[in-house]
């Protein structure tokens, strides 16, 4: 991996950040009742119209980082500079506070039943994957290979709700929302981390439901490389069996899918809003959602932009990492 | 028809594969696909066999079954006896089960196959492959490593340059002679190689084959070679098995198959071959398509390509007939075959003398 390439790579990932905030900038100043007007309509009746017009700007200069007496691009280099040079975002309207210490509190819950939910996708989709190559064309190959297209065609907050239904509702056996008990302190105790993962389990669920799409792809994978010479000789060489399938199958089925799954971080990641709000969990998602409702402009930007930003770095990481599990990938060479 | 005195082992040699009606069958839409048909044969220690037949004629079958390695659904019956060296306990090879088999391949039986190129697992350098293959036959991983670095340095290879290789960074020969030391670094006592070279550009076929000579006397190997290339079969081989239509035709030492073949599929198979030295007007195919394994074509397999063939070779399937010496051969006319149909390059080389 030559530095270069380091370079030209890091270079794409800050071009694409920047034109994805230019972009929704763009767009949500064009909105009709942008932030702006949006500010200065809430300000305007919460203080029964008798504010002065430049306290009332300055007042939305502080909330938004835009000047809405400025010209356009001028508004627009003073947010940009405030995100990139002093990682500011903003003030959120409703909930009065830095955007920035907002989604600070959100992430790492977000975090958490995103990196519960990936685990879950992609580990049951190499398993089921590997195990129907293995099997293909029996009845539990057509049987899974059935139950996961069936699974990928439902929405995933409509797997969302029939299990808040079936396991929330129905029967005791998960909470309906929330991420913690009440009354449980935090802490390394058992009761805490049960309960944690019990409020993280249905989101997580149903979040990892999406990821096993990979399922197939890793279906058909692992039976092309079943038909691999290598794979002959190994068993001729008398390997176990579970060298065969992991280090054999498993590796070099993978490897189309790998970049995939790093881009399938920024789905769940995603999907993360939707799945948030059926489960009442307060992660990143929940607050995107609210903003949207409340018309917080300044934290919906702030939301996309770290959204934009976890998805840039996914995708950069899987290919820096890339050859790492494939040598035959020489990054860098022309 | 085939008593059990025919086919008892000669006595004087030391057997190392006792085949016994062999059969190998794959169920297909059609019907019943007999890819390997009562096949007989021995194979003696520190021997070099050559297998040849045209492409189908179920040579690689007969030797994946050697390690009862016919690729599922494959099913293979019949009796495969290894002799282990030294008076071992004899072992039913159709018979193990997984763990056992799993053991006897590469400990007992290697094989190296036509696919060298794509027989390493690209994500693998190349010492994690003798590494894990010792690993998974209990040896000592450090002793077995420093043997392979003597062998890959018999096969004149690099041996710390190869093994820190991944197997995308080698050249077709390198990797094929890796394959080669890998086949041997459990030190088995046989080595099947099925079609090893054809992949190979002429040169590297002949390098391969003048290191395997090497190999077979340092090593004590007992080698199966498997290729539709006759010449190169001459040049290293000590018997010949001859296989067509899934069976075995005639099998007897090189210099019987060669100067005195008493099949007239073995004769019309040596008339196909081309060669430099002779004239191209003396080069024959042979005529007709080759037997589909799902038919089972009463009598004489060959009878409908055999220029000889008559009403008896309808009747009955002619069984193997002894010429002495170890050469056999499934013909009714196999005193007559010779004259029947003639060799005109062996002729003219017989008439030539010595000189090539």
């Amino acid at each position: 991996m030559t530095p270069k390439y380091l370079l030209k790579r890091l270079g794409q990932a800050i071009l694409t950040f920047l034109v994805t905030m230019t972009v929704s900038f763009l767009l949500y100043q064009a909105m009709p009742g942008g932030p702006t007007e949006a500010m200065r309509s809430v300000i305007l009746s919460q203080s029964g119209g008798s504010v002065d017009i430049d306290r009332l700007n300055r007042m939305i200069q502080l909330y938004t980082n835009v000047n809405p007496d400025q010209p356009m691009h001028v508004q627009y280099f003073n947010y940009a500079s405030d995100v990139i040079l002093r990682q500011d975002l903003g003030t959120s309207f409703f909930k009065n506070e830095k955007v920035t210490t907002l989604i600070m509190q959100r992430i790492p819950w977000s975090m958490f039943i995103s990196v519960y939910a990936l685990a879950l996708g992609y580990s049951l989709s190499i398993f089921l994957g590997v195990m129907t190559a293995y099997r293909e064309k029996s009845r539990f190959d057509s049987t899974v290979s059935s139950l996961i297209i069936g699974l990928n065609s439902i929405p995933y907050y409509i797997v969302g709700v029939v299990l808040i239904y079936f396991l929330a509702i129905q029967n005791n056996y998960f909470p309906t929302g929330g991420r913690i008990g009440s009354g449980i302190a935090a802490g390394y105790n058992p009761e805490f981390m049960l309960s944690l993962v019990k409020h993280a389990a249905l989101p997580a669920i149903s979040m990892g439901a999406l990821a096993t799409s990979g399922a197939l792809a890793m279906r058909g994978n692992a039976i092309r490389v079943l038909g691999e010479d290598y794979i002959r000789v190994a068993q001729l060489r008398g390997l176990r069996e579970t060298r065969i399938a992991t280090q054999y199958l498993g590796h070099n089925s993978i490897l189309p899918m790998y970049t995939q799954f790093m881009i399938g971080i920024a789905g769940v990641f995603s999907s993360a809003v939707i799945v948030e709000e059926v489960f009442a969990y307060p992660g990143m998602g929940l607050l995107m959602f609210e903003a949207v409702k409340t018309q917080d402009y300044p934290l919906l930007m702030g939301t996309l932009i770290v959204f934009t930003a976890i998805s840039l770095t996914a995708i950069f990481i899987a290919d820096l990492t890339y050859t790492l599990i494939d040598p035959r990938i020489s990054v860098g060479e022309e | 028809m085939r008593t059990s005195n025919q086919n008892d082992s000669d006595p004087d040699q030391d057997v190392v594969f006792e085949v016994r009606d062999l059969e190998v069958t794959f169920g297909t839409n059609r019907g019943e696909s007999r890819v390997v048909r009562n096949v007989d044969f021995d194979i003696y220690r520190n021997e070099t066999l050559g297998m040849v037949g045209e492409s189908g004629s179920g040579k690689s079958m007969t030797s994946s079954a050697l390690m009862n390695a016919v690729v599922s659904p494959g099913e293979t019956s019949g009796e495969v006896t290894y002799y282990p060296p030294d008076g071992g306990e004899p072992i039913s090879v159709l018979d193990l089960d997984e763990e056992e088999l799993r053991k006897f391949r590469w400990g007992e039986v290697a094989m190296v196959f036509q696919g060298a190129m794509s027989s390493f697992n690209p994500v693998k350098k190349v010492r994690g492959h003798f590494r894990e293959t010792l690993e998974d036959h209990n040896r000592d991983v450090e002793a077995g490593l420093e043997r392979a670095h003597q062998i890959l340095g018999d096969l004149y290879l690099d041996p710390d340059r190869v093994l820190d290789s991944y197997p995308y960074e080698l050249s077709g020969g390198m990797k094929q002679r890796a394959l080669v030391a890998l086949a041997l670094i459990l030190e088995p006592e046989v080595l099947v190689m099925d079609e090893p070279t054809a992949a190979l550009d002429l040169l590297m076929q002949r390098s391969i084959v003048s290191l395997l000579k090497e190999l077979k006397e340092e090593y004590d190997l007992t080698i199966i070679f498997i290729t539709h290339d006759l010449p190169l079969l001459t040049k290293l081989a000590d018997r010949l098995v001859v296989m067509y239509a899934f069976d075995i035709v005639e099998i007897g030492s090189t210099e019987e198959i060669l100067y005195d073949a008493a099949h007239p599929y073995t004769r019309s198979l040596l008339n196909a071959t081309p060669d430099l030295n002779a004239p191209i007007e003396e080069m024959q195919s042979i005529s007709g398509a080759k037997p589909d394994p799902v038919t089972n074509i009463p009598g004489c397999s060959y009878r409908p390509r055999c220029p000889m063939a008559d009403e008896s070779c309808a009747e009955a399937e002619p069984p193997m007939a002894d010429r002495g010496s170890g050469h056999r051969t499934a013909c009714f006319y196999h005193d007559d075959v010779a004259d029947e149909i003639p060799i005109p390059a062996m002729e003219a080389a017989e008439e030539g003398g010595e000189s090539e």
